[in-house]
């Protein structure tokens, strides 16, 4: 019964263009400046265009340095806070655990309070172990904070695989690591990617413990990208952000069956 | 009803991620509340929160009542967005409102100043359309922060409470139809008090992320008043000043500690928030 109405599909127009310009438009302006030699107002798009600025974040050392940093620290965060919450995620999905509500308030904390106090401090505590302005220093602090959501999507993963699997296999005599190897541990394969993705997006965005732990000696992509952008440097600021969005655009399309809210309380920073 | 391993290996296998965090998340956060009571010279003395009450005060109002703004109109656009995909198949809307998800908070603060200012790509849109010379940027006051935290926050926010809407028994739902009530009716009197402790979560997580984030407001917010992370920052790298930025984290503490409660006895009643 559905009748053609042009009411009806002036006020769709209306309101697609209304979320496009809200959602949509806070980021064209980053593509734009990433491409502007000259842009001065009232020009809705810059009046010179260049590839300048491009080139120059890929060729020019500072900038590529940074990046290099990211990637390598947001990797090494990866492996560390992987094999940190492996065995906690199966200790949590399948055992019986002493103190078990103190252990659960301890992991979820971090989520539920604010997380600025203990970077600030353990800035200062690494200030002493010679670990600010140290690549390990920020690593640690992610491994730290990513551990926390990495645990839960790991942890839910687990939960997911039918314990009669295991149980079935220990039956015909495989010893619990073997089990865990040769059935439990594939078919939590795609939790475990998810949760790797996840923690690189975060490591790789990640600007308030990079900025205290890093200071005064290194800096991560975001850093670099708060001092172009508050030196007005526009042009770098704006490249840089948007080879730090793309992944996160793409993950967010690719991701959809692993959405889950509780997973990622702990993103955003 | 699955049965769990009685053995201390569970608790061996949780071992290193506990140390982990007792050493770079427990210890730092005892150290923070700890010398939020000492002096320079290391003399215990109540100083510090004198000196936050007498410097920030007018901060610590600004930080809440701009949170609680970001929450309340987070709250209603999630609300909305969540009503909407739950009765209606919409891909555009589904995937423009989960746009922000894995963007760095950093970034959209980048974004958003290049939005918002007066000489902005938003400003640059709307005096066309409007016919106008000039208009008054936002960014660099409060209204712009508070866009931009909204504009941040509303996609998870709808995520927890479009996954409680859906996850409700749709029996009740058409039940309801079938005794002719509206949508408007269903949405307030099934779906939003079903769906209770998924809205509060989704209202104490808002809550907590936007009076700890540093980023957006160093990126947007006015110079004055500040929230209360920017004073921390700057306490610490300006005066060297730990006693007094730790006394604020404090207090930012104290602040989401009713919520912080609910939110930690409601995810261990749940185990972590996954049911099993």
């Amino acid at each position: 019964m559905k009748r053609f109405s042009i009411w009806k599909l002036t006020l769709k127009v209306v309101v697609i263009i209304l979320i496009l310009t809200l959602m949509v438009g806070p980021l064209v302006g980053i593509v734009l400046w990433s491409f502007a030699r000259r842009w001065y107002w009232p020009s809705p798009i810059p009046q010179e265009f260049t590839l300048r600025f491009w080139h120059d974040v890929f060729a020019q050392g500072r900038v590529l340095d940074s990046l290099i940093l990211s990637v390598t620290v947001a990797l090494i965060t990866v492996a560390l806070s992987l094999a940190l919450s492996l065995p906690a995620a199966y200790g949590f999905a399948r055992y019986k655990l002493p103190i078990e509500r103190i252990l659960l308030i301890l992991f979820l904390m971090p989520q539920a309070f604010p997380q600025l106090p203990v970077f600030i401090n353990l800035a200062s505590i690494f200030g002493r172990i010679g670990l600010k302005g140290n690549m390990w220093g920020i690593i640690l602090a992610h491994t730290m904070a990513s551990l926390v959501f990495s645990l839960w999507i790991i942890t839910a993963t687990f939960k997911a695989i039918p314990v009669e699997l295991e149980q079935a296999a220990q039956n015909l005599g495989a010893s619990r690591l073997k089990v865990f190897w040769t059935i439990t541990f594939p078919l939590a394969v795609p939790g475990l990617i998810a949760g790797s993705i996840f923690v690189f997006l975060w490591s790789m965005g990640e600007f308030t413990a990079a900025f205290f732990i890093g200071a005064p000696f290194i800096q991560t992509a975001p850093v670099l990208m708060y001092t172009a952008s508050m030196g007005y440097n526009m042009q770098i600021a704006s490249v840089i952000s948007i080879i730090l969005i793309i992944p996160s655009l793409l993950f967010m399309i690719l991701i959809e069956r692993y959405l889950k809210a509780e997973y990622i309380s702990g993103l955003g920073g | 009803m699955e049965e769990k391993i009685k053995s201390p290996m569970g608790f061996i296998l949780i071992l290193p991620a506990l140390s982990v965090l007792g050493l770079l998340y427990v210890f730092p956060l005892i150290r923070a509340i700890w010398s939020s009571f000492y002096d320079r010279a290391g003399n215990f003395t109540l100083g510090n929160y004198a000196k936050v009450f007498e410097l920030y005060t007018r901060d610590i109002v600004y930080s809440v009542a701009m949170t609680a703004a970001t929450v309340g109109v987070v709250l209603v656009i999630s609300i909305a967005i969540a009503s909407y995909l739950r009765f209606r198949d919409w891909k555009f809307l589904d995937y423009m409102y989960r746009l922000p998800l894995f963007i760095p908070f950093l970034i959209v603060g980048h974004a958003m100043r290049i939005f918002l200012a007066p000489h902005g790509t938003l400003n640059a849109l709307l005096t066309r359309i409007i016919g106008v010379e000039e208009l008054p940027g936002i960014s660099g006051s409060w209204t712009g922060l508070l866009f931009s935290f909204v504009w941040v926050m509303t996609p998870f926010a709808t995520l927890i409470i479009l996954g409680a809407f859906k996850a409700l028994e749709p029996a009740y739902v058409e039940a309801a139809q079938n005794l002719g009530a509206s949508k408007l009716r269903i949405i307030f009197d099934i779906l939003i008090p079903l769906s209770g402790p998924s809205i509060m979560v989704a209202t104490i997580l808002t809550f907590v992320r936007t009076i700890s984030s540093l980023t957006i407001p160093l990126m947007v917010g006015p110079n004055k008043p500040n929230m209360i992370t920017i004073d921390m920052m700057f306490r610490v790298n300006y005066f060297n000043d730990w006693g007094v930025a730790n006394s604020l984290g404090v207090i930012s503490y104290l602040i989401v500690m009713v919520l912080a409660i609910y939110y930690l006895r409601y995810m261990v009643a749940e185990r972590g928030g996954i049911k099993g």
